[in-house]
C-alpha cells in the first residue's frame, strides 16, 4: 500500500452525517415519490392475500409498473428469523426486533427504490401488523410506533376485518395447524394451539380496530364475498392513480 | 432498584439484580478487548464470577449480522436495527441474568457504541435514542479515549485497516486510510457528544496497557466492592516485589525517555503496615451475599 514510516497526521475533517433518513411515520409521510404504495392488513384468515393478488393482477393488466414485498421476506435477515423460530429464541422484544430489521431491508432495497422510480409497491402486511402483534405481546405501543419510523406512509392502507371465528373456520380449513408463533403460543396463554390462537388474534383484533382512526386505515368487510371487495379495493386504488400516469410502462 | 433509560421490556423485572454492570466503550483500536482480558482474570481472582459479552456475540444475531456484512447491500437502517436485534437478545438471555444471579458483567461496548455508529450514518438520534430507552443504567462507563494520532500507529502496524472500521460504507471514493481518518474523527467526535450527555467515565487510553489496567482496577474495585476500599488492606503490598516488577516492565519497554516515576517513587520507605483486618483481602474473597 506504500505507507511510509513516518506517518504525517494532520488535522482531521470531520464530515458532516448525512441527512438523517429516518423520521416519523407523519413526517415522512409528507414525502413526494413518484410512486403510490398501497398495503393489506388483517389478521391470518381475512382474506387480504387473495384480494392484493387480485389487484396485482388487475395493476399489471393496465399496464403499471408493480412491485410486491411481503412481510418477513428479507434475504439478509430471514436466516435469523428462522434461526429465532426454530429455536424459540425470541422474545417479545427481539421478535419485534428481528420484525423491524427485517422490514428495514426491505423498505431500503424494495420499497423506497421502487417508489423514487415511480413504481406501485404492493405490500402484504405492514408497520400495523407489527404495531398489533407487538401489543399483543406486551410491546410498549409508543416504542414500537418509534422503532418503525423510518417506515414510508402508505398511499392507502386497507384492513379485511373479519370475525375471530371466521378467520379460524377458514384457517381450519386451509391449513395443517396453527403454527407457535402465529398462535402466540410463545405467550404462554395456553397450550392448545386453537385456542391460544384464538386468544392472541383476539388481542391482535383489538390493536386493529383502535388503529383504524389511528393511522385512517381503510376498512374493508371481508365477510363480503370475494368480488365484492375486490372492486371496492380497486374502486379506491384508482382514486389515487389519477395523477400517476407516468407510472404506465408500456406493454 | 435499577433504571433503565426510560423504557422497560415486558416482564423485565428492575429490583434482584444485585450484580454490576461495568460498560467499557470507547472507538475501535482503543484497546477494550485487551483490558477485558486483562480484568476478568483479576476479577475472578478476586472470587467474582464474570460475564463477558461484546457486539454480535447474540447466539439469535451474530451470525446472521457477519454473514449480512460479507455483502455491500447492507442498508444503514436494516444495520441499526441487526445491531439492535443483536444487542436485545444478549442484554434479555446473557446480561440480565447475570446480573440476577450477583455476576460482574464486562460489557465490551454498549448502546453508546451502537448509537454513535447509528448517529454517524445519519439516522436520527432521537430515534435511536428511543429503541435503546430500554437498556439498564449501567454501574460505570469507562470511556478508553483515544486521539486518532496515537489510534493509527496501532492500526497500520497491527492489524491493518478494516473496511468497516474505516467506514468504506459511509465515506466511498476515498481511499481506505482516508476514510479510517474521516470515520474514527466523526465516531470520536460523537463518542465525546455522549460521554458528556451519559457522563462517562474517560480514561486515557494512549497510555500503555498496564497503566490504563491499574486505573481501571481501582475504579471498578470502587464499585464492586466500596467497603474493601476504604477499610485498609490485610497484607500491606512487598515495595520489594513492586519495584522489581516495575523495573523489569521498565526495562522491557524500548524507547522509553522519561524516567519511571512510579518505579523511583516505590524506592522510598514503604508506609507502615496497617493495622491488621481478617476480613479484608485474602481470605475474604469468596462471592459476596
Amino acid at each position: 500500500m506504500g505507507i511510509s514510516t513516518s506517518i504525517h497526521v494532520g488535522p482531521f475533517e470531520i464530515l458532516s452525517p448525512p441527512k438523517p433518513s429516518v423520521s416519523s411515520v407523519q413526517r415522512y409521510g409528507q414525502h413526494n415519490l413518484p410512486g403510490r404504495l398501497f398495503v393489506v392488513e388483517g389478521i391470518d384468515g381475512s382474506g387480504k392475500s387473495t384480494q392484493l393478488s387480485l389487484l396485482h393482477k388487475w395493476l399489471e393488466a393496465r399496464g403499471y409498473g408493480v412491485v410486491f414485498s411481503e412481510w418477513n421476506s428479507s434475504p439478509l435477515v430471514k436466516d435469523t428469523t428462522r434461526l429465532g423460530k426454530k429455536k424459540k429464541l425470541l422474545t417479545p422484544a427481539t421478535f419485534s426486533l428481528v420484525h423491524a430489521t427485517d422490514f428495514a431491508d426491505r423498505t431500503e432495497h424494495s420499497i423506497l427504490p421502487f417508489l423514487k422510480a415511480g413504481a406501485i409497491v404492493l405490500c402484504d402486511r405492514y408497520i400495523y401488523t407489527a404495531f398489533a402483534r407487538d401489543a399483543a405481546r406486551g410491546m410498549d405501543g409508543d416504542w414500537v410506533r418509534d422503532l418503525y419510523g423510518f417506515a414510508v406512509k402508505p398511499t392507502a392502507a386497507f384492513y379485511f376485518r373479519v370475525p375471530l371465528e371466521t378467520a379460524i373456520g377458514r384457517l381450519v380449513g386451509a391449513r395443517d395447524g396453527f403454527k407457535y408463533y402465529e398462535a402466540g403460543l410463545d405467550l404462554g396463554l395456553t397450550l392448545d394451539a386453537e385456542d391460544s390462537f384464538r386468544l392472541f388474534q383476539g388481542r391482535i383484533l383489538e390493536e386493529y380496530e383502535s388503529m383504524i382512526p389511528e393511522f385512517g386505515l381503510t376498512v374493508i368487510d371481508a365477510t363480503m364475498p370475494v368480488e365484492k371487495q375486490q372492486e371496492q379495493v380497486r374502486q379506491i386504488v384508482q382514486s389515487h392513480l389519477a395523477n400517476a400516469k407516468e407510472l404506465r410502462v408500456q406493454p | 432498584m435499577r433504571q433503565t433509560y426510560g423504557k422497560q421490556l415486558p416482564g423485565m423485572r428492575l429490583t434482584d439484580l444485585p450484580g454490576k454492570l461495568i460498560v467499557i466503550e470507547g472507538t475501535d483500536g482503543a484497546g477494550r478487548s485487551t483490558q477485558i482480558n486483562l480484568l476478568k482474570p483479576w476479577l475472578e481472582e478476586l472470587g467474582h464470577a464474570v460475564l463477558d459479552t461484546g457486539m454480535t456475540r447474540s447466539r439469535l444475531a451474530g451470525d446472521g449480522i457477519r454473514r449480512a456484512k460479507e455483502h455491500n447491500n447492507l442498508g444503514r437502517v436494516t444495520q441499526s436495527l441487526f445491531y439492535a436485534t443483536d444487542f436485545i437478545d444478549r442484554f434479555e438471555k446473557e446480561i440480565v441474568p447475570a446480573l440476577r444471579a450477583g455476576f460482574v458483567v464486562l460489557t465490551d461496548r454498549y448502546i453508546y457504541s451502537l448509537m454513535a455508529r447509528a448517529i454517524v450514518r445519519g439516522m436520527d438520534p432521537a430515534w435511536i435514542r428511543s429503541i435503546y430507552s430500554v437498556a439498564l443504567k449501567p454501574d460505570a462507563v469507562f470511556y478508553l479515549r483515544i486521539a486518532i494520532e496515537q489510534l493509527l500507529p496501532r492500526v497500520v502496524f497491527s492489524r491493518g485497516f478494516d473496511y468497516w472500521e474505516s467506514g468504506m460504507d459511509l465515506f466511498p471514493g476515498q481511499d481506505i486510510y482516508e476514510g479510517f481518518c474521516s470515520y474514527q474523527a466523526t465516531l470520536l467526535a460523537e463518542f465525546d457528544r455522549l460521554a458528556e450527555e451519559y457522563k462517562f467515565e474517560i480514561v486515557d487510553a494512549s497510555a500503555d496497557a498496564r497503566t490504563v489496567c491499574a486505573h481501571l482496577k481501582k475504579k471498578i474495585l470502587e464499585i464492586i466492592d466500596p467497603v474493601r476500599v476504604e477499610a485498609p488492606a490485610a497484607k500491606p503490598p512487598d515495595p520489594f516485589a513492586e519495584l522489581l516488577a516495575d523495573k523489569i516492565f521498565a526495562n522491557l519497554k524500548c524507547g522509553t525517555k522519561e524516567p519511571d516515576h512510579r518505579a523511583a517513587h516505590s524506592l522510598l520507605p514503604p508506609p507502615p503496615p496497617p493495622p491488621h483486618d481478617p476480613h479484608a483481602r485474602g481470605n475474604g474473597s469468596g462471592p459476596r451475599v
